[in-house]
C-alpha cells in the first residue's frame, strides 16, 4: 500500500474520518471493508475444532473457544527526542466450558495440539470442580448460528503500513510546535496502533473471524511558571478510535497543538474559579466521559444483579423491575442508545464474543430508562420486563487469556434533531463555564456521586465566552445532573470520545469503548475549586 | 513454605538463562537486552452466593530490546519457537535502526550483584481450583446463613522473571502473590461490608476471618444515617491507608522534583531532600526482601533494587534517580520503590478508635483519582463500612463520603500509628504491588460531600 500521502489524499482522508454521522457513506464504507475481511487461518480453525471436540468429549454442555493475536505498535516522544519505540504481540487460545451451571476457563500461549487439548480438558475440570463444590443453574439465550462470519474495522489505511520514521516525524513536529509557545517546558506525544485478530468457535456451530483496528494518540503539554512555583498541564482533547491511520491524519496534531500549548500556558494565569452553582456547557471532548461513568456503567445488568459488588460495585438502577420503563433519567428530549455498529466506535464489531450479531438499542428513550446491556447468560433475567429474549450482544474478553463477560458497548447521547450550534448553546447561557477535555474523574460504586474535572475552562457571561478559569471540578448526583440537562446541540456538534482502557471484572479486564454526544447545557451544577 | 524441591510455575533459572542465551545468539545489534516473565495466574470469582467464574492462564512474555548507537527499540512476543524468536529479534533490530536517536540512552549494564530474594511460596504456587472454591465457599456459607449475599475474588499468581544483556548481565527471580477479598451485602442492598487479605504466602490468608469480618461489617453498617461533610479526625483501617499510600509509590522521583513538577520541587530550583515534610512518626521504606511482601531485586533494565529509606521520621531522605538523571546530576543511580512499607507502632485499631473524640472510621476507599500533583491530592470515596466515633467509641454507622485530600497533608497530620500489615491495596483486588502499612489516626481529613452509595 502507498504510504506517502500527497496533499489531495490527505484532504480526502481528513474528510472521510470526519463523517462519523453520515450514515449513508458509513454503510458504504462498512460494505466495502467487509468484502475484504479476511477469513480464518486454516491451522487456527483446526485448533478451534480440536478444542471444541475435546470439551465435548469431556462432557461440557456448551463451550466457546477464542484464538486471538493482538499486535500493537507504539511510539512516544518527549520534547525533541524519542522515548520509546516498540511492538508487542500476544497470541494464544482461551477456552470457556459449561458443566452443569458452572463455568470453567483455561488459556495457554502454547498452541501445540496436545497443549490445546489439555487446556480444553483443564477448562472442563475447573468447571467440574466448581460444580461439585457449589452447584448452580445457568441458562443461555438462543443465538443464531454463524458458520462463516467475517468482519474487519472499516479503515482507509492500515496503520502498520506507515513507517515508524513517519510516525516519529509527526510527533517531533507536534512537540516542536508546542515548544514555540512561551512558558511551555515539557511536551510528550505518542501514537499507539493495534490490530486484534480473533477467531471464535462455539459448540453450537458458529465460526467467526474478526479483525479490530484501533488508533490511540495522545499529547500532553506542561507549562511552568518562571520561579518553579506552579505548573499546569493540558492533555489534548483527542480520543482513541476504531479506525486506521487516516484518523491520525485527520487530527492534524502538529497544527492543532499550537492552540493546546497556548491554553496550557494561559492556565498559569487563569482566574481561580469561584465555587458555587454554575451552568455548565460541556463539550463532547468532555461530556463523553460523564456519559461513560453515569450512564454506561449504571446500565450494565451484571452490576444491577450484584455480579460486580466486590469491585466495580452495583448500580442505583436496581432492582430491574422497579426501574425499567419507570426511572426518569432526564428530560423528554434525552435519548441514549447502546450501539455496537457506531461508525468509528472502539466497541464496534460484527459479532460479540459469544457470536451474537452487533446491534443498536435504546437505553434511555424520551428520558425514561428502558433497557440494560446484556449477554446470553443475562438476557432471561429481565426478558419479562423488556420483552427481549435474546442477548443484546455485549460479551467481550480482553484477549485470549481472559474469560468473556458483560462489557460496555458504545453508549451515545443522541443529538438535538434541530441543528443547534455550539455558539447557540453558549448564547443560551447567562452565567456558566464551558469545559473542554477530561481531567480527574471519580464516581461512587453505585454511580450516584461523581466529581469531574476538565482540561480547559472558560467563563461564559451573558452568552459569550469571556475569560479562562482554572482549578474547576463539578460534583453532582447522577439523576439530578441528567435532569438538569437544558439544551442539546445538533448533529453538527456530535463527536465521539473514547476510553481505550476501561476496567471492570476480577481479574480486571480492559475494554475499548466510544461515546458519541453533542455539546450540552446543564443548569445549576455544584462547582468546586480543586487548588 | 518456601520449598525449593517442588517444580515451580514459570521458567526456572536454567531455562531462563538458556532462552536468554539463545535470543542473544540471534542478535546482531550493538547491544541487546532480554526480559522474560513467565508463569500462571488463577482466579475464582463469586457473586450472589455462587461461584460465577474460575480459570487459569499460563503465559511467557519475552521482550527484546535492540540498540544501535543511541537508537533503541523493543519488541514483545509470547511465541517461543526459534523461527518466531529470530523474527522478533529481526523486528526489534529493524525498528531500532530506523528509530530516531534517544539522547538519554545509557549503555546496557554488565553483570550485577543483587540482593538474594526468594519470594516463591509453594502454598500459593500449588493452590488448586478446589482449594480456592473451598475458601470461597466459607464466604458464601457465612453470608447464606445470615441470609445475606456474598461476592468475592481470589487471585493467585506464580512465576518468574529474568533479565539478561549482551554485556553479561543476568538476573533471575521467582515469586508468588495471592489476594482474597470478600464483600457481603444485605439482600435489600442497604448495607455492605468488606474484608480482605493479600500476601506472597497463601498460608497467611485467613479465609474464615475474612468471612467473619465482612459479615460483621455488613451487620454493623445497617441502619446508617447521614453525617454532614467537612473536616474530621479519621481512623483509617490498614486497607484504607494502603489504597492511598499505593499512590505515593512513584512520587519519590528526583527528576520530576528537579524539573519543577513535583511536591518535592524546591522553589527556585532543585529538590527538598533533607527537609522535614511529614510528622516525625512517619517512616517509609521499600525492601525487595521484606517477608511476605517480596519483589524482584532488579528493574527491567537490570538496575539493582535495594532496601531504601525514603522518609525517616518525617524527613525526606531519598529520591530515585534513573541512570540517565543520575549521570546528569553526578550522583549514583537509584531504582524506585518496588514495594511500600510504612512503619507503625504498637497501638491496636481499638486503641486508635479510643483516642478519637469525634471522628470517622473508614474501612476502605474507592475510585481514587489524582487532583493536584503539586500537593499530591486525590479524590475518592469511602466504602463498605463507615462509622462515627464519639468519645473513643463507635456510636453509629454513617453514609459514605467523597474525600478531596492531599496525601502530603495526611502524612503531616498523622497522630497515631498502629501495627503494620500487608493489605489488599489494589482497587481491583488483584495480587499486586506489596503494600505494608499501619492503621492511622489522622486529624483534619477532608470529606467534601456525602455519597448515598452502598
Amino acid at each position: 500500500m502507498e504510504t506517502k500521502l500527497d496533499r489531495r489524499q490527505f484532504v480526502k482522508l481528513a474528510g472521510a474520518a470526519g463523517l462519523a454521522t453520515a450514515t449513508g457513506e458509513w454503510n458504504e464504507a462498512v460494505a466495502s471493508a467487509q468484502a475484504a475481511a479476511p477469513g480464518p487461518d486454516a491451522s487456527e480453525k483446526d485448533l478451534v475444532m480440536l478444542a471444541l471436540d475435546a470439551v465435548r468429549a469431556a462432557g461440557a454442555s456448551y463451550a466457546d473457544v477464542r484464538i486471538s493475536r493482538t499486535n500493537t505498535e507504539s511510539i512516544g516522544a518527549r520534547e525533541r527526542q524519542i522515548t520509546n519505540v516498540g511492538k508487542n504481540e500476544t497470541y494464544g487460545i482461551g477456552i470457556r466450558a459449561l458443566i452443569g451451571g458452572s463455568w470453567g476457563f483455561a488459556a495457554t500461549r502454547d498452541l501445540a495440539k496436545d497443549s490445546v487439548a489439555a487446556t480444553a480438558r483443564k477448562a472442563v475440570a475447573i468447571a467440574t470442580g466448581n460444580d461439585r463444590i457449589n452447584p448452580v443453574k445457568t441458562a443461555l439465550a438462543p443465538v443464531q448460528k454463524v458458520p462463516d462470519g467475517r468482519w474487519i474495522t472499516p479503515h482507509e489505511i492500515d496503520p502498520f503500513t506507515i513507517p515508524v520514521e513517519q510516525k516519529a516525524e509527526l510527533l517531533f513536529k507536534t512537540n516542536e510546535e508546542a515548544l514555540r509557545v512561551k512558558g511551555i517546558r515539557f511536551v510528550t506525544s505518542n501514537i499507539s496502533s493495534s490490530r486484534d485478530s480473533r477467531l471464535l468457535g462455539t459448540t453450537e456451530g458458529s465460526l467467526i473471524q474478526q479483525t479490530f483496528l484501533r488508533m490511540a494518540p495522545g499529547v500532553n503539554i506542561t507549562a511552568l511558571s518562571g520561579d518553579n512555583s506552579d505548573f499546569q498541564t493540558r492533555n489534548a482533547s483527542i480520543s482513541p478510535r476504531g479506525a486506521g491511520w487516516e484518523y491520525i491524519v485527520s487530527l492534524q496534531m502538529n497544527e492543532n497543538v499550537l492552540r493546546w500549548a497556548e491554553e496550557a500556558a494561559a492556565k498559569l494565569t487563569a482566574t481561580p474559579v469561584q465555587p458555587g452553582a454554575w451552568d455548565l456547557v460541556l463539550h463532547p471532548s468532555h461530556l463523553w466521559l460523564t456519559i461513560h461513568e453515569s450512564i454506561g456503567h449504571p446500565t450494565e445488568l451484571d452490576r444491577a444483579m450484584g455480579y460486580e459488588a466486590n469491585f466495580a460495585g452495583t448500580t442505583f438502577l436496581a432492582p430491574p423491575e422497579k426501574v425499567l420503563n419507570r426511572f426518569k433519567y432526564g428530560p423528554a428530549f434525552m435519548n441514549v442508545v447502546g450501539n455496537r455498529t457506531e461508525a468509528g466506535g472502539c466497541s464496534t464489531c460484527g459479532w460479540d464474543d459469544e457470536g451474537v450479531a452487533s446491534q443498536s438499542w435504546s437505553i434511555v428513550d424520551k428520558g425514561i430508562f428502558v433497557n440494560y446491556q446484556t449477554t446470553r447468560e443475562m438476557a432471561s433475567w429481565i426478558a419479562k420486563f423488556t420483552k427481549v429474549n435474546q442477548s443484546l450482544g455485549t460479551a467481550y474478553a480482553q484477549d485470549w487469556a481472559s474469560i468473556p463477560f458483560q462489557r460496555m458497548p458504545n453508549v451515545s447521547l443522541q443529538p438535538n434533531p434541530q441543528d443547534v450550534s455550539e455558539d447557540e448553546v453558549i448564547a443560551a447561557t447567562r452565567r456558566g463555564i464551558f469545559i473542554d477535555g477530561n481531567g480527574s474523574f471519580s464516581i461512587d460504586q453505585q454511580r450516584y456521586n461523581f466529581q469531574f474535572g476538565g482540561q480547559v475552562f472558560w467563563e461564559i457571561k451573558d452568552g459569550k465566552r469571556v475569560r479562562m478559569l482554572r482549578d474547576v471540578a463539578y460534583q453532582a448526583r447522577t439523576p439530578n445532573f441528567w435532569n438538569s440537562l437544558a439544551l442539546l446541540g445538533g448533529k453538527s456538534t456530535y463527536m465521539l470520545g473514547a476510553a481505550a482502557n476501561d476496567g471492570k471484572g476480577q481479574p480486571q479486564q480492559l475494554n475499548a469503548v466510544s461515546h458519541g454526544c453533542p455539546v450540552a447545557l446543564f443548569r445549576n451544577v455544584n462547582v468546586i475549586n480543586t487548588a | 513454605m518456601q520449598n525449593t524441591n517442588v517444580k515451580r510455575h514459570g521458567l526456572s533459572a536454567d531455562e531462563s538463562r538458556r532462552l536468554c542465551e539463545k535470543i542473544l545468539g540471534f542478535a546482531r545489534a550493538d547491544h541487546t537486552r532480554v526480559n522474560i516473565s513467565s508463569g500462571v495466574s488463577g482466579f475464582t470469582r463469586m457473586a450472589i452466593n455462587r461461584i460465577t467464574t474460575a480459570g487459569e492462564t499460563d503465559d511467557v512474555g519475552v521482550r527484546i530490546t535492540s540498540v544501535f548507537g543511541k537508537r533503541v527499540a523493543a519488541v514483545d512476543t509470547n511465541r517461543l519457537d526459534d523461527v518466531s524468536l529470530q523474527r522478533t529479534v529481526a523486528d526489534a533490530e529493524a525498528l531500532a535502526r530506523i528509530a530516531p536517536e534517544n539522547p538519554e540512552y545509557v549503555p546496557e549494564l554488565g553483570s550485577q550483584k543483587y540482593t538474594a530474594v526468594d519470594g516463591y511460596y509453594t502454598s500459593t504456587g500449588e493452590l488448586t481450583t478446589e482449594s480456592r472454591a473451598r475458601a470461597a465457599s466459607l464466604g458464601i456459607k457465612a453470608a447464606a446463613e445470615a441470609q445475606y449475599v456474598a461476592s468475592g475474588f481470589i487471585d493467585m499468581r506464580a512465576g518468574s522473571e529474568a533479565v539478561a544483556s549482551s554485556s553479561g548481565l543476568f538476573g533471575y527471580h521467582s515469586g508468588t502473590g495471592v489476594a482474597s477479598t470478600l464483600t457481603i451485602r444485605t439482600p435489600d442492598g442497604l448495607s455492605s461490608g468488606w474484608a480482605g487479605d493479600e500476601g506472597s504466602d497463601w498460608n497467611t490468608i485467613e479465609s474464615q476471618r475474612i468471612a467473619t469480618e465482612a459479615l460483621r461489617k455488613c451487620r454493623d453498617w445497617r441502619g446508617k444515617t447521614s453525617l454532614e461533610s467537612g473536616k474530621y479526625e479519621v481512623v483509617l483501617e490498614p486497607a484504607a491507608v494502603g489504597m492511598l499510600m499505593l499512590r505515593m509509590l512513584g512520587v519519590f522521583d528526583a527528576r520530576q522534583a528537579d524539573e519543577g513538577r513535583s511536591f518535592f520541587s524546591k522553589r527556585g530550583g532543585g529538590n527538598r531532600l533533607g527537609e522535614k515534610l511529614f510528622d516525625e512518626k512517619v517512616t517509609i521504606v521499600s525492601d525487595p526482601a521484606e517477608k511476605n511482601a517480596e519483589t524482584s531485586p532488579f528493574t527491567n533494565t537490570g538496575q539493582p533494587v535495594q532496601r531504601e529509606v525514603w522518609v525517616e521520621e518525617g524527613v525526606l531522605k531519598s529520591l530515585s534517580y534513573s541512570r540517565f538523571w543520575a549521570m546528569k546530576q553526578g550522583v549514583p543511580a537509584k531504582a524506585g520503590a518496588s514495594n511500600f512499607i510504612m512503619s507503625g507502632g504498637d497501638a491496636s485499631l481499638e486503641d486508635l478508635i479510643r483516642s478519637v473524640k469525634r471522628g470517622v472510621l473508614v474501612t476502605r476507599f474507592w475510585y481514587i483519582r489524582p487532583l493536584n500533583p503539586r500537593i499530591i491530592s486525590f479524590t475518592g470515596l469511602t466504602r463498605d463500612g463507615t462509622f462515627l466515633i464519639q468519645n473513643g467509641k463507635i456510636v453509629r454507622p454513617v453514609t459514605n463520603f467523597r474525600f478531596n485530600q492531599s496525601l502530603t497533608e495526611l502524612l503531616a497530620n498523622a497522630e497515631l500509628l498502629g501495627r503494620p500489615a500487608r493489605v489488599s491495596a489494589d482497587e481491583s483486588s488483584s495480587a499486586g504491588t506489596p503494600v505494608v502499612v499501619p492503621p492511622l489516626k489522622v486529624k483534619e481529613f477532608t470529606f467534601s460531600s456525602v455519597s448515598e452509595a452502598i
